[in-house]
């Protein structure tokens, strides 16, 4: 089905002449998307499928889902955010089974918690698959094009904000777009410089145009958004036949590749088909080549902040001096005649990359397509967000990717769907939600962007959700989907349906196993290889035996074939259930009283200033600043304290949202009660 | 359907479902100190919670429950070791007619500390009780619904004032041996979360190798031994004090040792009118009032390059931190002669000697301002600065007196017994046994997760990880809590991130 739906390019497939034509008029949408990159492909899909009619613009349709720096998807953390925006109903699970062309799962020794899903890609099918399914969609129309600037008004005093977003004014036509809700996601291309050597030119990625600095001004000076500068950077490419592969060590794929999405039969590459990877390490000539040249290197002398993981071959040698470095060399593709050397990124001059790369004795001859170069970009400082990622100062506009400072594909692709969902229900004047922590990576990406605020680029990490062994890789399609479904509105009914006969199914495979009960003795009959042990007392079930490292329930399934036996497709999944259950039992009270906590918003335009509650002055200052959502985001503030909790948590309860409503605006409140509530809030936490 | 089904999660429904719903975390089983200290013949201990009934059968065995709201006469004893505590009043509330809508009971037992700490140390021995966190019991009746409005306007003040309490006495508590014990472990702990981490997030990159883990299981060792040896060792560090930490800080000169002589009326600490005559801290225990008081005589605020009085000026300052009361005593002849320009005077003092780490607001809410030498002024002067002091807001109470001729003395006397009886009726501040008691309730906490890790070491890394987080966070109840982002730099400061 995805090869005939590839094949077929639909009728919508750029007809930008259209657009162009009917310069200078004026035209409006539900939506509009600017940016054709993992962050803009997400939040356009998710908006049409919220229902929204939506318009993406890009600068070339062509490069629209491409892999601008690795060719790889997922990984530990990662990985479980692709399979998030998989549940939501997103591309990127999908594209990546269709492109993937070298699939493992890592930390498969480390607990299925933290297991790790990822993929090598081909990079043209990547790019095709996410482009055949844009262009294919109903209620989008993708555009050729750059935004010149954001047109801005008047506020709707209704709602928190200083300005509201109505469109977008398009640079070379000067044509005028009219739309509810307007999404940036133009990554590294905001004010973006680019560097090489001691050479330095505008742009947010080598081969394509800079966009205007129109928007720039809209970001900074129209809208008074606090901006912050990052850095970040990409290798050079090696051409494969110049490298000699019988000095790196083979790394090969899972022979039975996984699938990223919940809805994938399999992956479109073949196992026997799959590409392996190669590892090499730098030698101390790499590290020589990097500090004759820093001279020549201005993007390392600058001191804007980049990332610490994944940093430059210059930072790595720097900070960790003596050592041998491990590089992958990864294929590009199928058809590919390119390798990228992960963990080479580097910004010096092209002559001195190729220097620096022979210095490794497989790449003694190596020859590359195109030198490394690094890139400086402005982000908007994600405090300014709501956790429907729309900014706070401005009524319908919307903010994903790397513009909010994060880098990664997957974590743009999380932001974009969310995004997504926000401008759609906007537009279609549906209440904003919000994503728990508690609840999905997603949710974790968001509150931490939009309640700390980021120093360096932010990257997912395991170690970032404390409730990772509730936020598995395998459960993310009940935790999101059936909640995609019935209260977002993302999800379509057909993964909606099979996300429900799951959890059936593994319900009752639960039951089927909490029913069976044995004494340990019966159990060492019945079942020898589990080792149950003789000292055991009292009866044991068989979810209790499935904990055990090595019992699968394809064992319990062949001793119990009538009982268990229907249940042989969910095998996988009701092991990793029964090992983490009581582990989430007991998380699940904490998760309970953080949400509780969560479902409490705290009005967005209050003045924490003026407030007449006790609150101390340091309190109030700390309020005024980040503003959270909820009362569980302002308790999550550093330097909050338990009895400003409680008075802000009295405040919510006992006064009544017309009074609040009225404390932040002088002008009367016309809403009448019953659906005052619905605006006055930026978010509502999804139910539970 | 969607925005149908939204609209059920308005703001305003959510909190009433939230203020008319069951106390919140209702699974834990809370008990505390609930009456203030000195004073007071009897103690009430009160528990709260679904093990609530289980403390009452732990202390007074099996048989003859009380009947509900009920005073019965029981002999409380420890429930391991049987030893007989003390013989009081046990009172059974079943929920939810309770003050916080849980099941609760009350021991009322006889106020000396021994008793006390004996009840809390018996109560944190039995599973699923623990020390309430500040304000716990009051949360807990407020979600309940338990608490009128005109309550809830003084619940906040409450918790904020439990949660300073417990913050002083954790800082005296912190001071010393035992400080840099807990300060080590956590910083051990957090070192072995954030390489388990490290070995998770970036296991497959390079430089990181499985010895990681090695060390991190010798290191979880160790912290088990050396907290369960803690736990067991009769010792308990150091002997605290039980009064209200009473502190006079001032500038050199002022009479600081002259006040604390007056008020104990004796020499305890030697008096000249040479300036940095008091290096160290001189403490003595006095009844004021009939409330215990701890009162404390410190070194004069100045800059020094003498070292011995440097390290004396760094103990008082140490010692205003921890006070749960501070007198700033001032040399009123330096005051200006116009009262209007006093209180800016006053004030500019005030911030020279008064901690600012928690807010100068809360600093000056335990502080009274004492206007010495006031016999080296002329009496229409004293007269018309005290008249002007007493309605001067702004300020924390200020008395003029004389410690030379003690006129002055009467009045305030008046404003100290007032602060004093006020902070004795706060059960939390001063009473070392039930931050003990805390302590040892989060250590065992600590242990216990600390065996997580072992026990999933070789089976589930996460859940193992999971348990040094949990370790982490009983720990960091005690030294203060080690979020997402110190784990990262730790990680990114040892290993080399490549991927």
């Amino acid at each position: 089905m995805l090869a005939r739906r590839v094949l077929n390019r639909p009728r919508s497939l750029a007809s930008p002449s259209s657009w162009a034509a009917s310069a200078r008029t004026v035209t409006a949408c539900d939506v509009i998307v600017v940016g054709g990159g993992h962050a803009g492909t997400e939040a356009a899909a998710a908006a049409t499928r919220v229902g929204a009619e939506t318009l993406l613009v890009t600068q070339k349709i062509q490069t629209i889902g491409a892999l601008s720096c690795n060719p790889s998807l997922g990984g530990v953390g990662k990985g479980q955010l692709v399979r998030e925006v998989d549940a939501l109903d997103g591309l990127m699970g999908r594209a990546g089974d269709w492109a993937g062309v070298h699939f493992s799962i890592l930390n498969r020794s480390k607990g299925p918690a933290v297991w790790g899903p990822r993929a090598q890609l081909d990079r043209p099918r990547y790019r095709q698959f996410i482009q055949a399914e844009l262009l294919s969609m109903p209620r989008l129309t993708v555009v050729e094009g750059s935004v010149e600037e954001l047109l801005v008004s008047e506020p709707d005093p209704e709602k928190p904000g200083k300005h509201r977003v109505t469109g977008v004014r398009m640079a070379d036509t000067g044509r005028i777009i009219l739309a509810r809700s307007v999404v940036l996601t133009t990554g590294t291309f905001l004010s973006g410089s680019l560097f090489m050597g001691q050479t330095t030119s505008p742009g947010g990625r080598m081969g394509d145009p800079p966009s205007g600095s129109g928007l720039s001004r809209s970001l900074k000076e129209v809208l008074g958004l606090r901006l912050g500068r990052l850095r970040t950077g990409t290798p050079p490419r090696i051409f494969k036949r110049s490298v000699d592969l019988s000095l790196a060590q083979l790394q090969l794929p899972d022979q039975r590749p996984t699938p990223f999405s919940f809805i994938s039969n399999g992956t479109h590459c073949k196992p026997e088909e799959q590409l392996p990877c190669y590892l090499i390490n730098t030698t101390p000539g790499v590290e020589r080549v990097v500090r004759e040249s820093l001279h020549l290197n201005s993007h390392i002398q600058q001191d804007t902040r980049g990332p610490r993981y994944c940093p430059s071959i210059e930072s790595r040698v720097l900070r960790f001096p003596g050592r041998q470095h491990q590089v992958w060399l990864e294929p590009e593709g199928l058809t590919s005649d390119l390798l990228y050397p992960q963990g080479l990124s580097m910004t010096m001059p092209p002559d001195l990359q190729v220097r620096l790369l022979r210095e490794i004795p497989a790449l003694r001859k190596a020859e590359i397509q195109a030198p490394g170069y690094g890139v400086q970009y402005d982000f908007v400082c994600p405090t300014q967000l709501f956790p429907s990622l729309e900014v706070r100062s401005a009524q319908g506009l919307f903010l994903a990717g790397q513009i909010n400072g994060t880098t990664g594909y997957e974590e743009a692709a999380a932001q974009g769907v969310w995004a997504g969902v926000s401008a759609g229900r906007r537009a279609l004047s549906l209440p904003p939600l919000s994503l728990s922590r508690t609840q999905s990576y997603i949710g974790v990406l968001i509150d931490d962007l939009v309640g700390r605020g980021i120093t360096e680029p932010y990257r997912m990490f395991t170690s970032r959700a404390e409730f990772r062994t509730s936020l598995r890789p395998d459960n993310a399609d009940l935790r999101l989907t059936l909640k995609g479904y019935c209260d977002i509105g993302c999800v379509s009914p057909r993964r909606y349906e099979e996300a429900v006969r799951m959890k059936a199914g593994l319900s009752e495979a639960l039951s089927a196993l909490q029913d069976i009960t044995l004494s340990p003795t019966r159990w060492r009959e019945k079942l020898p290889q589990a080792a149950v042990s003789a000292n055991k007392s009292g009866i044991m079930s068989a979810e209790e035996v499935l904990q055990y490292k090595d019992v699968s329930f394809e064992m319990l399934a062949s001793a119990f074939p009538d009982v268990l036996g229907p249940y042989v497709e969910f095998a996988e999944r009701l092991k990793i259930e029964a090992m983490y259950r009581p582990h989430c039992e007991k998380q699940r009270r904490e998760i309970e009283r953080i949400l509780q906590e969560e479902s409490l918003s705290l009005p967005q335009d209050v003045d924490y200033l003026s407030l007449p509650v006790s609150l101390s002055q340091e309190v109030r200052e700390l309020l005024d600043r980040v503003r959270p959502a909820t009362l569980g985001a302002a308790s999550r503030l550093p330097g909050m304290t338990p009895a400003a909790i409680l008075h802000l948590l009295n405040y919510i309860t006992r006064t009544p949202q017309r009074d609040r409503s009225a404390e932040r605006s002088s002008t009367p409140d016309p809403q009448n009660l019953s659906d005052e509530s619905r605006d006055s809030f930026p978010c509502v936490p999804v139910s539970q | 359907t969607a925005a149908s089904a939204r609209t059920q999660f308005s703001g305003a429904r959510a909190s009433h479902r939230l203020w008319s719903s069951a106390p919140l975390c209702a699974t834990d089983t809370i008990f505390a100190l609930s009456s203030g200290q000195g004073k007071c013949g009897v103690a009430v201990v009160r528990v709260s919670g679904p093990a609530s009934a289980l403390a009452l059968r732990g202390l007074t065995g099996p048989d003859r429950p009380p009947a509900p709201r009920t005073a019965a006469l029981r002999s409380i004893f420890h429930p391991q070791s049987k030893e007989i505590l003390d013989r009081g009043l046990v009172f059974w509330f079943p929920g939810p007619h309770s003050f916080t809508g849980e099941d609760s009971a009350e021991f009322h037992v006889h106020g000396g500390p021994a008793v006390v700490s004996g009840v809390l140390d018996a109560l944190g021995s039995l599973p699923g009780l623990r020390p309430a966190e500040a304000g716990e019991f009051t949360r807990r009746a407020f979600h309940a619904g338990k608490l009128g409005l005109t309550e809830v306007e003084g619940l906040g003040d409450l918790i904020h004032a439990e949660t300073e309490a417990q913050r002083r006495q954790a800082l005296r508590q912190m001071a010393g041996d035992l400080a840099q014990l807990y300060r080590d472990w956590s910083q051990r702990l957090t070192q072995c979360l954030a390489h388990v981490e490290a070995f998770i997030d970036f296991g497959e990159d390079d430089l990181i190798e499985d010895g990681v883990l090695d060390q991190v299981d010798n290191s979880v060792a160790q912290l088990q031994t050396e907290i369960t040896c803690h736990l067991h060792d009769g010792r308990k560090g150091e002997r605290l004090r039980s009064g209200v930490q009473v502190v006079i800080a001032g500038e050199t000169n002022a009479g600081k040792s002259s006040l604390l002589n007056l008020l104990c009326r004796r020499p305890a600490a030697i008096v000249s009118p040479i300036a940095g005559t008091t290096r160290d801290v001189v403490e003595t225990c006095l009844d004021i009032g009939g409330f215990p008081v701890l009162l404390s005589d410190t070194a004069g605020l100045r800059e020094t390059a003498d070292a011995v009085e440097q390290e004396g000026v760094r103990r008082a300052r140490e010692k205003v931190e921890q006070a749960d009361l501070t007198l700033v005593v001032v040399d009123a002849t330096q005051l200006p002669t116009d009262p209007l320009q006093v209180p800016v005077f006053l004030g500019a003092h005030l911030l020279a000697v008064l901690p600012h780490g928690v807010g100068l607001e809360e600093s000056l809410r335990h502080c009274i301002l004492v206007l010495n030498k006031s016999d080296l002024l002329p009496v229409e002067q004293v007269e018309k600065t005290q008249t002007f002091l007493n309605k001067n807001p702004g300020l924390p109470p200020a008395s003029l007196l004389s410690c030379h001729t003690s006129h002055g003395l009467e009045n305030f006397m008046t404003s100290l017994q007032s602060r004093l009886s006020s902070l004795c009726g706060d059960p939390l501040a001063g009473t070392p046994s039930l931050t003990q008691a805390r302590h040892r309730a989060h250590l065992h906490e600590c242990f216990q997760a600390l065996g997580q890790y072992q026990q999933y070491r070789d089976v589930d890394l996460a859940l193992a990880a999971e348990g040094v987080r949990l370790a982490l966070t009983g720990l960091g109840r005690i030294t203060g809590k080690v979020g997402a982002e110190e784990i990262l730099d730790i990680i990114f400061r040892d290993f080399c991130i490549g991927k």
